[in-house]
């Protein structure tokens, strides 16, 4: 017994060291795809015949849509499948969603909710005991922590699997992970797992508006805790749009680097800034309680706040600019939505 | 025994291996995140508790007065010191910044390809709402890549994703020393600017051949000869040049410039440059422009069989008189000329209304003592002037059209 245990302990330890990361991913592709599907998505504004023929600016929204299935996450034994919200926004044909189980077989499924923000879809599959994965700890998938993402595309028989690292674990109003494996149309929705094997989040934010484009060494998955703060609400078939960015109207001016604060250089005509008296010159100090010494903390106490809500800008205008002179100013702005959103 | 061994073969040692990578990843992450600096579009780190940060040129460019951020978000405001705007480099100093973080230079020359790097930076600017940087992992893909226009002579390859916003920013091997700073990428259109796998980094011992210049304020110029016209063993222009790869040849040498004062012949083969090795012309130029203007550095030549090591001067001496004389204490108001003289330092020009034109000097003039000392070249006369403060007074003796006269600089009050 003991000669047998020691040969095959030899057996794997003999090995070429440089094939150990290969059989790894090899293993862990086998493990996490039992809960990775693929999701054929037919969309209703296809346009016929296929072709290009002048075509493609009238179809922009379907020419810019990840060809073939996109993958997806099992996220319930009782068919509860997340994928990417981009992956099955617009508008679908009836009974234009299936689902292909790593078993072969496939089923047809709806949309239950959605999360723009996130960019989060669930959908919800007939089916019972399916095989779940384990979900990572907080604080397993730190800066540096290995991940690969396993998705089901082009070919819903065959798992992918992209290795990478955590990049960042604050990112999207921290909802989600940043990596640098490689996140194209294909492998979003799919499973980010560490290398032991658990979730760590469902890939997303892969668009065509996306700066950060396809395959670039930055993708983004949301993290299971924020799918988790949000399940029952999708569960119940809630639509949650992303929420609306807060707005004050106004565009920073030179200003003097040794004087903190944000000088205006541009009052946009109705908008918040100028129904509250801003004035171009003014220098915006703090908005309520935070001190604003530049633009990036201009925009952090902006984006902190909620359309709709009163602010109090704290505001020095110049009264005689050549003897730095100014008046302090409190100005009440009630902040709305951008223009156009 | 059994036991023992029913627990070993349960582990996975396959795993067992890549998660220890995964620790020294984890590890250097943690150790370099917190130097990393937030510079404008760009990126930077720390690189002594003091506050100087490195950047790229197309970052922080010569700008005094930035505000920038630590990760983590602590405001700084930042002032670029020196430059170097062909090799891509400001080196900037944080204002009252002391303890930090920060991330040491390693030894660029000791990388190997495939050797693991970590891309600290700023992609897309996404950390721009809590300040937390981005790394992304990678391999050394090559060394010493040439490009001109800007002179990225020695740059080092990587497949680290580097995006816009990482620019700047370090690459630093698993021990956490930088290793170069991203700055450029290639990618297929322009217009989308999105990583396709291929970055440049501007080498850590480059930079540190650059570091006391620097320091020592302005623009710094990438090294090059003056005076000499090169060409590629092997070239078939150059008959019985050898076979390619041998070395750089000497075409011919200018008079009176620092290529000839330093000895060099036409026919000789340049080999190595201060211990680099120059098998072609883009070789021989990305090791000449890894010390500034200014340095001296030795050439080893073949000449008929043997070898020589040859020490010349990089760069322009009139420009490079030009910036010393920028960096001196006192304002003096006059420009040397770039030629030697054995017996003194010519005057180039004078400014108008300065304290040279008061004191009576002219374009022309040849000065021969200064504070009761004779002066054998410029290196005589910069010792005197580094030492000369504002205000202060000085006797120099300047031969004009045959004549000695003598005048009393007065540099200017601060």
């Amino acid at each position: 017994m003991t000669a047998l245990l020691l040969a095959a302990l030899l057996g794997t330890r003999g090995d070429d060291p440089s094939e150990a990361l290969g059989r790894v991913l090899a293993r862990l592709r086998e493990r996490a795809a039992r809960s990775v599907v693929a999701v054929e998505v037919e969309r209703s504004d296809d346009p016929e015949g296929g072709g290009f023929q002048g075509q493609v600016s009238a179809h922009r929204d379907y020419y810019n849509r990840p060809r073939g299935p996109v993958s997806g996450v099992i996220y319930g034994p009782d068919g509860h499948i997340l994928t990417s919200f981009f992956n099955v926004s617009g508008r679908i044909r009836p009974g234009g969603l299936r689902v292909f189980l790593p078993d072969g077989t496939s089923r047809p499924a709806r949309l239950l909710g959605s999360d723009e923000r996130r960019d989060l879809a669930l959908l919800k599959i007939e089916a019972r005991d399916l095989p779940t994965l384990p979900k990572a700890a907080p604080g397993e998938a730190a800066p540096g922590a290995f991940v690969a993402l396993v998705g089901r595309s082009p070919d819903p028989r065959v798992p992918t699997i992209n290795l990478g690292i955590v990049s960042a674990v604050e990112r999207m109003g921290g909802t989600a992970l940043q990596t640098d494996v490689e996140t194209n149309y294909g492998n979003a929705g799919g499973a980010l797992v560490t290398l032991k094997g658990r979730l760590a989040g469902v890939a997303c934010h892969v668009h065509p508006e996306s700066p950060w484009g396809q395959s670039g060494g930055v993708g983004f998955a949301c993290k299971v805790a924020e799918i988790d703060r949000v399940l029952e609400r999708l569960k119940r078939g809630e639509r949650i749009e992303a929420e609306k960015v807060p707005f004050l109207g106004i565009l920073p001016g030179g200003g003097d680097p040794d004087a903190p604060g944000l000088q205006v250089g541009l009052v946009v005509p109705g908008s918040p800034a100028e129904k509250a008296g801003l004035r171009e010159g003014d220098v915006l100090v703090g908005i309520d309680g935070a001190e604003v010494a530049d633009f990036e903390d201009f925009r952090g106490a902006l984006l902190s706040k909620k359309v709709g809500q009163e602010v109090v800008l704290r505001v020095r205008r110049p009264r005689d600019r050549a003897r730095k002179e100014y008046e302090e100013l409190r100005l009440r702005a009630v902040l709305e939505g951008r223009p156009g959103e | 025994m059994t036991a023992v061994l029913l627990w070993a073969l349960a582990q996975d040692p396959d795993l067992e291996a890549v998660l220890e990578f995964e620790r020294r990843v984890r590890a250097c992450a943690e150790k370099v995140r917190p130097a990393f600096v937030f510079y404008g579009q760009g990126s930077g780190v720390v690189i002594s508790p003091d506050g100087w940060v490195l950047t790229n040129y197309h970052v922080a460019g010569n700008r005094r007065g930035q505000r920038v951020r630590l990760a983590g978000g602590r405001p700084f405001t930042a002032d670029a010191v020196g430059w170097d705007v062909h090799g891509d480099i400001s080196l900037c100093r944080l204002r009252e910044a002391k303890d930090l973080p920060f991330c040491e230079l390693g030894d660029s020359d000791a990388l190997r390809v495939g050797q693991a790097v970590l891309a600290v930076g700023n992609p897309f600017m996404l950390g721009n709402r809590n300040w937390e940087p981005s790394i992304c992992l990678g391999v050394i893909s090559a060394r010493h890549r040439y490009m001109d226009n800007p002179g990225y002579f020695d740059a080092i390859q990587t497949d680290a994703p580097i995006n816009p916003g990482n620019s700047g920013g370090p690459l630093v091997t698993l021990d956490g020393k930088i290793a170069g700073i991203n700055g450029r990428i290639d990618v297929r259109r322009f217009a989308s600017r999105v990583n396709t796998g291929i970055g440049y980094a501007v080498p850590a011992n480059q930079i540190r051949r650059y570091l006391e210049a620097f320091k020592a304020g302005g623009r710094v110029r990438e090294g090059c000869i003056v005076g000499l016209t090169v060409g590629e063993a092997g070239d078939p222009r150059l008959e019985g040049s050898g076979a390619y790869g041998d070395g750089v040849l000497v075409a011919a040498v200018t008079e009176g410039t620092p290529a000839a004062r330093a000895g060099f012949e036409p026919g000789d083969l340049i080999v190595e440059v201060e211990g680099l090795r120059t098998p072609n012309l883009n070789r021989f130029h990305g090791a000449v422009g890894n010390w500034p203007q200014g340095e001296t550095v030795r050439v080893r030549v073949r000449r008929g069989g043997g070898e020589q090591e040859l020490r010349v001067l990089l760069g322009d001496p009139a420009w490079i008189r030009e910036r010393q004389m920028n960096l001196l204490p006192a304002d003096l108001g006059f420009l040397p000329a770039g030629e030697d003289d054995a017996d003194g330092v010519r005057v180039r020009s004078v400014a108008g209304e300065g304290p040279a034109e008061k004191a009576g000097m002219k374009a022309g003039d040849l000065i021969r003592a200064a504070g009761g000392t004779a002066l054998r070249g410029w290196e005589d006369l910069r010792e005197i002037l580094s030492r000369l403060r504002p205000g202060e007074e000085l006797r120099l003796v300047v031969s004009r059209e045959g004549k000695e006269l003598d005048l009393v600089l007065r540099a200017a009050p601060r």
